[in-house]
This record gives structure tokens, sequence and C-alpha cells, in this order.
């Protein structure tokens, strides 16, 4: 349950990688060698380590369409798990790997039941430990957010060895790296008062207030074919930001659906949250679903550490999508004729704080002449993207229907974009789009039904918004990418 | 002019092997122990300083003296280091945990490690930070983490603190809490685990454990401990004990009656919510192993806790869920608990809130189900979960927007579902999961049609073998799957090394399928019936490398190739560009044609193009090559033709090709391997130490008359003189590796090359043996040194040898070690030179050096030891280098020469009962191998004092 080492690789664009940060963990690795006996793989040094991980990880020699040693079709990489195979000197394994650009972290996590023959991934708690910690240190180096901050990344990697020092002194892991570890302004607190958490870093003080907000996701593949059925699905998170005295305050959201709404699937909930009730976790969407399934309200009693939270995540089965699109391309002589129609369904609340459609257009030569009415909303057409944005704006019209017809030339002299998916007549639509205030679920957290048990009456802020991720609209008369049958995003 | 550290930390620690071939791990140990005792380094220094300790203890620290010395060290720093530097404290207790660990100190419950452990054990009870000193709590933390990673190590060492640590455990309220956990629930399972090792150890042992009242067993506990270290048993108590059904768990037999134990269990789990779940999450692994070891505990301990575990966002909590279940199954987990669990993990397979790695790894999971009632035993091997429908499976289908982990890990997924149905029933359900799967490869080859990236096309290829090692037998899709493949091929020649990769590993992996061969009639026709005139070059030379292997089989007809041949030879654009590299590419086809069986009926059509490239090809390389091929077509026999090259053929069956500098050139491949030299993988031979032979005096300065005089100045005239440098002289056996390998047992013409890891020494020379037989005594060989500084080395070696069946190889031997004593010569003085004259200059060199002349100085060595072991010590070290006689009674001197021109010297004298070296030396960098190597050959007799 501890690690061998840790690397953080820089590769930037997939060129001159370098390991900024390594850390190995000589207590371990003395424990691995005892554990392993004759099996023992010592760790290669960095230099090494950098160009096995790299080969493994299909990032060598980016320039070579074909390296025997990095492309062979026998082998699969047993991601997340991967194996480096030293020259002559046994295998290296289990290496745990996380890429997010511009970052590679991996760790060596110490196999602690006999490793010959090969023990299943399943069997070492360290595996799933490492990738928490790496998970959480990828967080901490990068930001949620995904858009990269390199100074800060400097500076957050100058603070790596104090903060290991923290959360994994010795190789065993306690903690995964927090984005702020304030001195402790902790109040003392009489002996044998209630023990503050290990993941509260501080307490608050000053007025109580709890900041609950649900978003709602919803995906989806329209085809408009009749021999293939259309797919969407919704899930949803509710975050909390928690402020509230004490060292162990007690507080409860409740999540409640209106009175026909279909039940909350797949609950996953934060480690914060003290107990559960087991109607709670039965429904899935993997199931078959029966009518007599518990339909709520969820009651999620827990105590908030100090940062903001996930306190659950959810999925649901809605029966429309919010928006049906259709999308017709048909190529003539010298152009493509489109006709697109989009229809906003009536459950839906009309009034978005953006709402587009996105029409890229691929392998082809870059756009000549283009002839596109819309019904509503404006049409911003980029030429060098092959790429026409329809901004639908706040509202569909009354008709809760909006069109797209006319044609384009592609006569352009250079190439446009290219895209290995999207040849020829398969194309698609991707929509994007944010409504607030709405749930497509009907799920929602009423202010009065958050508990909080303290002495001051807290300040209860509740909030709710849709968005869309992955919502395409495939053109009805070409092939789309995708085999037929039931399909999982 | 203080060195670079935080350069020379970063080059240690970027490759450390490295670094100390430019030193020694003991120069360069010493350098940062003496740089962290000086006051005027700053603490943010010292902390850099302190990493390699924490990172490379065990390099170095390699033996116990030096891990207890260095201990020794690092624990007068700790004293002196005021406690505002809470940073650099920490980082000084987690090096002192590495040091004693690595260097073994700890499990042999040395002195300093037991001192350290008083240390650590001080620190963690001082509760003096409760008014909020973040400093103070900082280092308690570190050190109970120290603690539990010494215990962690040393199974044992602290189960006499049980009372003690539970005690702190449950006074900690502030967050500290969870490392008292972790350290407490360690200690308590090996404890109970050492229990569970003792014949007749029952519920009253494990009470007498936890109430710290175990003075009566202590001793015999202790024992037994020593025991069970010396045939290293430590590597089965530090072992996960969560095994599935099949393992045996060491058990405790204590009867329904084991309240205490109990109630501790009970505390731990209901405080196990305010751990960080990296903390909780290694905290129910051990309670699991303790459950499991102590029967009197039921599992439903564990019940109150599960709602939440199997509720949680977390991996590595589900995880430790999933390994309760593997190690307790349907005693705490009901057949619906079970299908539940199921259903929870192929949710998160494919939840689109967690991260690619956790859906892989839950994935794996449900390959590696731990089912209540399993049906095989295969442990490591993938299998289906019972339960896992095609329905459920379903959730968990490929597609084209999967990254390529995700894709190939769910078409595995997929193709188990649906080869179980396969075998179960002809239904309509079988056909349609193996049309989905094809149906998705399909659309693989689409993308990759449509140039998809690198990436992609690896992927699908994967895909194919995947899909191929699962379902090859069914017909109607691998033979589709060949004629896609073929138009692929045709549409992008350049995918030429991946098909035959694929062809490759399917032949090679599915015995007894036709498919690949199948693959490659379908290529060839594909090539040979494509218009040639649209052909480019790169397309032309993809195509003569799949005809090559194609020409490889023996059941394919190779008339079309030798047509297209044809047709490419007698283009005359091509012949007249006369490109080696397409002229070599026939030449491949040719040379491998020459093999084929069907030899004789392909001879006109294939002299003809051979003839034809002898004569008209615009490459004269080219053009011979094809003479010689010629000639051999036409005047050799087909019998003898393919006893000359089959060597090659056989070895083109194997794997992955080793490219060889000859290899380049494709059509002498037959050559190439006799001509080339094989790589070893491991040692053949291992050069052992041969015991001295009373050493001759070897080089040194020539041995000048004695012309009286000064007898330094007579000394150092020598070596005004000296012609050659000093040299030493090691002697060494070669024998086998054991267990020899039959293909080495016969060695000729071996010739060894040293090559040097650092500067210290002069280049050697290679040696040659004439011949190594397992059966005849072993060859001794004299390796003779020239150090220009006498310090320890390592010499990495190599050999180039034949071996009886004609082939030269190349094999790595075993590093040779060159140790400090290695070093030592005696006083080069002419023989004839007195006993006096030699103490005589034995004075004046100690007395120059305990004088101010650079470079010089003295030092002083302790140890007890008795009379009789100083004098067998003497004899055995010391006896050629010893000035006055060894019955001396009080003192010795000893003079070593260490070349090319140090000295160490040495008064050895009896004190009351311990023993001094004084020691003097021209050069102090020599100080700490003395050092060193004194401890050493002192530990043997005793114990050292310093």
């Amino acid at each position: 349950m501890s690690l061998r080492a840790l690397w953080i690789i820089y590769n930037e664009k997939g060129e001159n990688a370098s390991i900024r940060f390594s850390r190995r963990f000589c207590t371990v690795e003395h424990r691995a060698k005892s554990l392993a006996g004759s099996s023992y793989v010592a760790v290669p040094e960095d230099s090494s380590f950098l160009q096995l991980l790299l080969t493994e990880l299909g990032l060598s020699g980016s320039h070579k369409s074909y390296v025997a040693a990095r492309d062979d079709c026998l082998y699969r990489p047993r991601s997340p798990a991967v194996e480096l195979r030293l020259d002559g000197k046994g295998t290296l394994w289990p290496v745990l790997a996380l890429s997010q650009a511009p970052l590679i972290l991996a760790c060596l996590p110490l196999v602690d039941i006999p490793s010959e023959p090969r023990p299943p991934l399943a069997n070492l708690l360290s595996v799933s430990q490492g990738l928490t910690f790496l998970a959480g240190l990828q967080t901490f180096l990068l930001g949620s957010a995904g858009n990269l901050d390199s100074e800060g990344l400097v500076s957050r990697m100058a603070t790596l060895p104090s903060l290991l020092l923290q959360v994994c002194p010795l190789g065993t892991l306690l903690d995964t790296p927090q984005a702020v570890t304030p001195t402790a302004p902790t109040v003392p607190t009489s002996a044998g008062a209630q023990k503050q958490p290990a993941w509260k870093t501080g307490l608050h003080r000053g007025r109580a207030t709890v900041n609950v907000a649900v978003v709602e996701t919803v995906r989806s593949m329209q085809y408009g074919s009749p021999t293939r059925q259309d797919l969407w699905d919704v899930y949803g998170t509710v975050t909390c930001k928690c402020e509230v005295e004490g060292v162990l305050p007690n507080v409860t959201v409740t999540l409640s659906l209106p009175h026909n709404g279909s039940p909350l699937q797949d609950i996953l909930v934060h480690p914060c949250v003290t107990s559960l009730d087991s109607s709670i976790l039965t429904a899935s969407s993997v199931d078959n679903a029966d009518g007599s399934a518990f339909s709520g309200p969820y009651k999620f009693p827990f105590s908030p550490p100090l940062e903001p939270f996930r306190l659950c995540s959810y999925t649901s089965q809605v029966p429309v999508p919010p928006i049906l699109g259709s999308y017709q391309l048909k190529e003539e002589e010298n152009n493509l004729r489109l006709s697109v129609s989009l229809k906003l369904h009536e459950s839906v609340k009309n009034s978005f704080e953006y709402c587009a459609a996105h029409l890229p257009f691929f392998n082809r030569n870059q756009m000549g002449v283009v002839d596109v009415k819309v019904s509503s909303g404006q049409l911003d057409v980029s030429k060098e993207k092959n790429l026409l944005v329809w901004v639908l704006g706040q509202k569909f019209p009354k008709s809760h229907e909006v069109t797209l017809d006319g044609k384009i030339t592609f006569s352009g002299s250079s190439q446009g974009p290219s895209d290995p998916l999207c040849t020829g007549l398969t194309a698609y639509i991707k929509l994007y789009l944010k409504v607030p205030d709405t749930t497509l679920s009907g799920c929602f957290v009423d202010q009065h039904s958050v508990q909080v048990y303290s002495s001051a009456k807290p300040r209860i802020i509740t909030s709710r918004e849709l968005l869309s991720k992955e919502y395409y609209i495939w053109n009805s008369t070409g092939p789309a990418p995708v085999s037929s049958g039931q399909m999982m995003i | 002019m203080a060195p670079n550290w935080t350069e020379r930390i970063s080059a240690f620690c970027r490759s450390p092997s490295g670094f100390l071939s430019g030193t020694n791990p003991e120069a360069f140990l010493s350098e940062l122990l003496r740089e962290l005792r000086d006051d005027r380094a700053s603490y943010g220094v010292k902390v850099l300083l302190l990493s390699p300790l924490c990172e490379y203890a065990g390099l170095l620290c390699a033996t116990g003296c030096a891990g207890e010395e260095t201990a020794l060290d690092l624990m007068s720093v700790f004293a002196q280091c005021p406690t505002r530097w809470a940073q650099f404290r920490c980082h000084l207790l987690v090096a002192l945990t590495g040091v004693l660990v690595c260097s073994s100190c700890a499990s042999g419950r040395s002195r300093a490690s037991l001192d350290f452990l008083d240390l650590l054990l001080q620190i963690a009870q001082d509760a003096g930070d409760l008014h909020g000193d973040g400093a103070q709590r900082c280092l308690r933390a570190t050190a109970c983490d120290c603690l539990r990673e010494m215990e962690a190590s040393c199974p044992g060492l602290l189960s006499q603190r049980l009372e003690l640590l539970a005690g702190l455990r449950q006074q900690e309220s502030c967050r500290l809490h969870q490392a008292y956990v972790g350290l407490q629930v360690l200690v308590l399972r090996n404890a109970v685990y050492q229990l569970t090792q003792e014949a007749g150890a029952g519920a009253a042992h494990l009470k007498a454990l936890l109430g710290g009242n175990t003075s009566a067993w202590e001793a015999e506990q202790e024992a037994e401990q020593e025991a069970s270290q010396a045939d290293g048993g430590d590597s089965a108590v530090q072992s996960s004990l969560v095994l599935g059904p099949m393992g045996r768990v060491p058990s405790l037999h204590t009867g329904p009656d084991c309240k205490e134990l109990r109630s501790v269990l009970s505390s731990l789990l209901e405080e196990s919510y305010l751990l960080t779940p990296l903390c909780q999450a290694a905290l129910f692994h051990r309670l699991i192993e303790l459950v499991a070891m102590v029967p009197g505990i039921p599992p439903s301990i564990l019940r109150a806790q599960l709602l939440r575990l199997l509720g949680t966002n977390e991996v590595c909590l589900l995880h430790v869920t999933l390994l309760m279940k593997c190690a307790f199954t349907d005693s705490l987990f009901s057949a619906e608990d079970e299908a539940f669990l199921l259903k929870r993990l192929v949710v998160l397979s494919q939840h689109p809130l967690l991260s690619a790695p956790d859906k892989l790894f839950y994935m794996d999971c449900i390959l590696h189900f731990p089912e209540n009632r399993p049906i095989g035993c295969g442990d490591s091997d993938e299998a289906l979960p019972v339960l896992l429908t095609p329905q459920l499976a379903s959730a968990l289908l490929p597609t084209v927007f999967n990254d390529s982990a995700t894709l190939l890990a769910r078409l595995n997924l997929q193709a188990l579902v649906y080869l179980e149905e396969e075998g179960e029933e002809e239904g309509e359900e079988e056909g349609r999961g193996l049309a989905y799967i094809y149906e998705h490869l399909t659309a693989l080859l689409h993308i990759v049609e449509g140039g998809g990236s690198r990436d992609i096309v690896v992927t699908f290829f994967r895909a194919a073998y995947l899909f191929l090692s699962y379902f090859h037998r069914v017909e109607q899709y691998s033979a589709l799957l060949s004629q896609q493949l073929c138009r692929l091929y045709l549409l992008h020649t350049q995918l030429a090394p991946n098909i035959l990769n694929l062809v490759q590993q399917t032949l090679h992996s599915l015995a007894g399928c036709s498919w690949a061969v199948g693959l490659l009639r379908g290529l060839q026709g594909a090539i040979t019936e494509a218009p040639l005139d649209q052909l480019t070059l790169p397309d032309l030379s993809c195509h003569l490398r799949v005809l090559a292997r194609v020409a490889e089989e023996a059941k394919i007809s190779q008339r079309s190739s030798l047509g297209f041949l044809s047709a490419v030879v007698t283009r005359s654009s091509l012949r007249a560009s006369g490109d080696w590299r397409l002229g070599n590419g026939v030449l491949g086809v040719c040379r491998r044609l020459l093999l084929h069986p069907s030899l004789d009926s392909l001879l006109i059509p294939l002299a003809d193009i051979l003839l034809h490239l002898a004569c008209n090809y615009g490459d004269t390389d080219i053009q011979d090559h094809a003479r010689l091929y010629y000639a051999l077509l036409t005047t050799v026999s087909w019998e003898k033709l393919s006893a000359v090259l089959a060597q090659s053929a056989a070895e083109g069956g194997g794997q992955v090709k080793r490219p060889t500098l000859s290899g380049v050139m494709a059509e002498s491949e037959g050559l190439v391997h006799t001509l080339s030299v094989h790589r070893a993988e491991t040692a053949v031979f291992q050069l052992s130490e041969a015991r001295p032979q009373p050493q001759p005096q070897t080089g040194g300065p020539p041995l000048a008359q004695d012309e009286g005089g000064g007898a330094l100045e007579a000394y150092r005239a020598q070596f005004r003189e000296a012609g050659s440098a000093p040299q030493i002289t090691l002697q060494y056996r070669l024998t086998h590796t054991e267990p020899p390998h039959p293909r080495f047992e016969q060695l000729f013409s071996i010739r060894l090359h040293f090559s040097l890891t650092d500067q210290n020494y002069e280049q050697l020379q290679d040696v040659s043996v004439p011949c190594l037989f397992t059966q005849r005594p072993a060859p001794v060989l004299r390796l003779t040194l020239t150090p220009r500084q006498p310090y320890p080395t390592t010499i990495h070696v190599s050999a180039v040898f034949t071996s009886s069946d004609g082939l030269t190889w190349h094999a790595p031997v075993p590093d040779i070690h060159v140790s400090f004593q290695h070093t030592f010569l005696p006083l080069p003085v002419p023989p004839a030179w007195s006993r006096a004259r030699r103490e005589e200059l034995f004075q004046e060199l100690w007395e120059e050096m305990c004088g101010e002349a650079s470079g010089c100085a003295v030092s002083l060595f302790c140890c007890q030891l008795g009379g009789a072991a100083l004098k067998a010590l003497l004899q055995e070290h010391f006896l050629p280098f010893l000035l006055s006689h060894p019955s001396q009674e009080d003192g010795f001197w000893v003079l070593l020469f260490l070349p090319p021109r140090s000295h160490l010297l040495l008064k050895i004298s009896c004190e009351e009962d311990a023993v001094q070296f004084n020691m003097a030396t021209d050069n102090w960098q020599l100080l700490p191998h003395i050092n060193a190597y004194l401890l050493r050959i002192t530990c043997a007799q005793d114990l050292p004092v310093t």
C-alpha cells in the first residue's frame, strides 16, 4: 500500500519529454526487495525509465510510423497499469501513468502479494490508492479547469518536496495533495471533544452559509434514421460549498424529483457523506428498471469539508432529448445542399444563456460561396475553419422550431481541416447550450430542505443549470461512424 | 569554494550510478555528513543534502556498520538542530528511517535503531503542541509515519508498545489522530500475525498483548522472532493477507472470547470516517487482515461501514470493499449484495464523471471479480463473472469515440462475453453480439482508411488481433476481414509493417490457424493484379516487402509474384534509375524464392529476372548480387541451396528481428547469422577472485641501491628515478555461471574487455583466454591495475567468444569489484633494507604527516578488542605490511603503501580494554576508506567504539 517511486514528466506536444521531478522511497524499495525475492526488479534510473515509459505509452519516436517495440499488435497496454520491459532485466510492473497535457504523472506501487505468477491488479490495493493519489496530484498541479497556467505550475512544482513530506513522506500514501494547505487556523479543542477529521484542514468561523448547485449535463447522438435508435443521456452533479462552524457539523441536503420524475440512478457520493439509505443506491442505469423504484426524496447527511466538493452525482433516463434535430446533406454537382431543423421540446424551459449549433465540414477544399438562410438566430461563417456557427440566442421562436437551408460550394484553392472520421457524407452538427435554473430530470434542492444543525440560522443558496456535452446530430443521408444496435456514449 | 550542492545533488539523483562512478559512496556520504554538521550551511541546503539519504539510503549505507555510523551522526545533527527548523527536522527523521531500514540496522535491532525508536516515541508522545504549534505537530506526524514505516519494514518491532500507541490515538483529537490510527492498526496486525505463528497462542496471549502485559512471554517471543528473521520470514509477514477463498490465512484460535480486540476494532471502525480516503482504505485493508486472522471476530463487524463504502465515488474505497468481498465472500456479502456490487462495477466502468484510468481499473475488477462461489480457480486469468450477462455487458460496448485503451479493454470484455455465449447456445443473440463486434472493427477500419492517426492505426491492428485471437474460427468474419485488409493495404501501402506484424503474430500464437496464410495469398493477389504504372517508388518497396514475406510461405504459389517482379525489372524507368533500395527489395524476394520448395517450377522465370538484373540494372552492387544468385541458382542443387540459406529462414520465423548493421542488406541475411555477433542476454561465465598468492613485487619504483643517508630521502629518491608507475595485480578464476547453458559448455577464443567506471585507474588491456570448458580446471588470469588514485572501484566486463557451433557471441560478465584493501602494497624499498632502516623511514614519514604538509591528516580509530583477537587481526590482514615485530607487546607499526604514491601509517596499541589505531596519511581522502575498512574487519571481531 505504498509507492516505490514517483515521477512527474513534462511532455509538451510530444517533444523533448523530460523528467521534472522524481522521488524514490528507499524503505519501500527495501520491502519490495524482500517481498519479491528472486523476482525483484530494481527501479531503473530516470533517463531509461523515461524512454521505456514513452515507448510503452506510444509516445516515443513520433516521426516513425511503425516501431516494433512500440506498435506490436500482440501487445495490449493494460492501461492504467503498464509494464516496462527492461532490457534483459525483467519487467517493471505495475507502473501507473496518468497523462494530461503537458504532464505525465507516473508511480510504481508496491506489490505486497507474491508477484509470480503476476497477480491481477484488482488484488493490489496500492494500485487504486496510486490512482487516487495521481489524480489528486494532477488536480493540484494543473487545476481541474483544464486551462494551463505555466507559472503556477512551476511554483506548485517547487512546493512538492514539502508537500510530499505531509502527504507521502515515506512512500505510504496518507492524503492527496491539497491546493491550499493553510497553516491550520485551528481552535484549541479541549480533550475528549469531537475529533477533527483528517480531511478537514481547519475550522470555519463566522456566519454559516451553504451553497448547493445542481448541474445537469445532457449528451446525445441523433441519427434521424429509422434503423438506428437515437440516444441521449443525462447526468448530474451536486456541488456544495459549506461554511459552517464546528469540528464536525452535521448538514443534510435533500434532492427531490417532481411528481412523476424518473428515479435518479447510479448515485455516487463523496466520502464525507456519513450514512446512506440502501434504497438510494438501488436504481441503476444498467438494470431493467421497474416502475416501483424508489424515487426520492434523496437524503444526504454529511459533515462538510472546508473546500467546495462534489456531494454526489447521478444519472437519469429522461424520456426525450431537449432538442430534437434533423440534418440532411445532399452532394450536388458543385455544391453541398444543407437542410437542418431543430425542435425544442415543449417541456424544456425556453430561456437559454446560450445556444449554438456548429456545423463543421472536413476533408474538403475551403468554402467558397455560402448561400444559407436561417429561420431564426444568426449565422457566422468561418471559411478558414470550414465551419458554420449558427447562434440561436436566448430563445427559440414560438413554434419551438428553427430551420437552416442552403448550399455551400467548396471552391477554395487550399484544403480545409481534415478528420479521419468525417469523410464523404459522414458529417455532424454539434450543439452547445446552457439553460439556467432548470434540470432535465426535474431534480432540485429545496432551500428549506437543507438542514444545518447549528445554533445560528444559516444562509442557504441553491441553483440549477443544464449544459450540453457531446450533443451530436448526424447527417441522416450518410453513414454515421458508429455501429448499429445499442450504443452507450 | 563550497561545491554547488544543488547541482551535485540533482546530478546524483538523476543518475546515482553515473555520479558515483566519479567518486564513491563512502566519500560522498562523508561529504554529505560533514556539510550537514557544518553550522555555516543554510537549512534550505541541508534539506537538499538529505535527499540522497532519503532516496538512496541503501546505496550510500550498504553495510550495517555504515548505517549505524551514519544514523548516529544524523541523530547528533537532530539533537543540535534548533526546534524552529521543523521542516529540516522532519526530513532528518525520514532520512534516519531510510538509513536504519536499508542498512538492516533496524531489523537487527542495532543500538542506533533502538535509540532512534526511543526518540520517535518520545516525539510521538510529546503533546506539548496542544495550543496549536503547527511546526511541532508536523514533526509529530512525521515521527508517527517513521514509526509506522519502521514497523512495516521490521514487523513486530513495536508489538510491545501496543497499549501505549492505543492510548496515544485515543487522546489525540486534532487531525493527527489519523497518523496514530495507521500506526496502531499496523502494529496490531503484525503482533496478531506473530501470535498466529506461535504454537499454543490463544485468547490469553491476545489479551495480554492488548493490555501491554507481555513480559511473561516476551523472551520466548523474541527468540522466535529472531529465528524467523534468520530464515527470512520477514517477507511472509509483510505480504498482504487478503487472499481469495482459495488462499490460506494463518489463524489465531481464541474462541469466541476476544472482547478486547473486538472493542479496539470497533473503535477504529467508528473513527474510520474521519480519515482521508487513502488512509481509510489502508485501515480497512489492515482490518480485513485482522478479522481474517482471528476467527473469533465475525466479519459482520465490518457491515456497518458497507453502505457508505458501496456508494462512494473514491476508487480506493470501493476497491477495498471488493477486497473485503474477496476475503469474506458470503460470510459478509449475500448473493443479492454480490449482484449489486457487480452492477455497480459495470456502472462505474462507464460512468461519465469518472476518469479513464479509474474506469479501466473497474473494468479490470470485473474480469477478476471476487465471486462468492468461483467456478474456476485460476487466480490471475481473466474470467467473466457468472452474473455478467450479455445484457449487462452491453453497457460496455466499445465505440469509436473511446480512447484506445478503453476501446481495446471493452472489445476484450465483449469478446469474452460472446465467446462464452458461443459455447452455450447457437442463438440469435450470439450472432448479434459477434456482428456488433465485427461492425465495430469495420468502423475502425474506415477511420484508418480515412487517414487516421498512428494511434488509431495501432489500435485498429490490436483490435484486429484481439478479434482474430477469439474468433478466427468464424469463417464468415475472418474471410471478410482478410478482404478488407487487402483493400486497406492497397489504399495505404505504408501499413505494410503493421499488416506483416499481424500476420506474424497470428501465425505464431494461433496454432492451426490458416487465416494468416490466406491473408498473405490475398495480398499477393492484390499486389500482382493492380496496374503497375501507377505505382510510386515507396509503394513498390512496400509491395516488395510483402512479397518477400509471401515467398516464405511454402503453401503459396509464387507464379504471380514472379510475374510481378519480372514486370518491375523490365520497366525501363525503374531499371534506369538504378535505385539501390529497390534493387535490394527485388533481390530480397528472389533470395526467398531460392528457398521455396516449388523452386523447380520457378527456375526459368527466376533465372530470367536475375539475369536481367545482373545485366541491366543501374547499380553495380545489385548487379553483382544478382549475378551471385544467378550462379547459385543455376549451378547448385536446391538441397544444397537450402542448406546454405536455411539457417536464416528459420530465424526469420521468430519474433521481431534485431536490426544488425549487416542486416540492412536484405539479400545478405543468410550470411548475417554466421557473420554477426550474437548477443547473450545473461552472463555465461564470471570472474571470481582467486586466492592471493604471495605477492611478488610488481612494478613500483626500481629498487635502487641503498646509499645511506636519511631513510626518507633515500626512499623518495627512488620515486624520482621511477620509470613505470606502481601497479597492483589481482588474480581471477574464470568459471561458468551455474547452471551452464548446454550451448556454452565449450568456449573458445575468449576475449575479455574491461571498462572502468571512474577515473581512478588507467585503462586496462583486453585479456585473451584460449578456451573454457566446464570439464577442465578454471583458467586463472592476472589483471594488472595501474591506480591513479587508490580508491575502490567497480570494473565492467564484457566478453566476445566463440561457441562450439561456430557462432560468435558477445556476453556481459558480472562486474568485478576492486576493494580498498586490494590496493595495499608493502613498502617499496630494496629488500636489503634492514628492519631498523624501515622503522626509521616509518618514523620520518609519521613526523612529516603529523606536520602541516598539505593533504596530510591524522586520525584515531578505537575499538574493543582483546589481545588475542588483535593478534589474529594483524595476522590475517596486516602481516605483509607490518614493520615492527609481531611479538612486540607495546604497539605495532603498519605501513600501507597505496600506489601511485600514497601512504597510510598505523600505530596500533592496546590501551586497557580498547585498541587504538593511530593513523597518519599523506592523502586525507583515504580516511573514510580506511575507517570503513577498519570498521569492517573489527566488526567481525567485536563491536567498535569510535
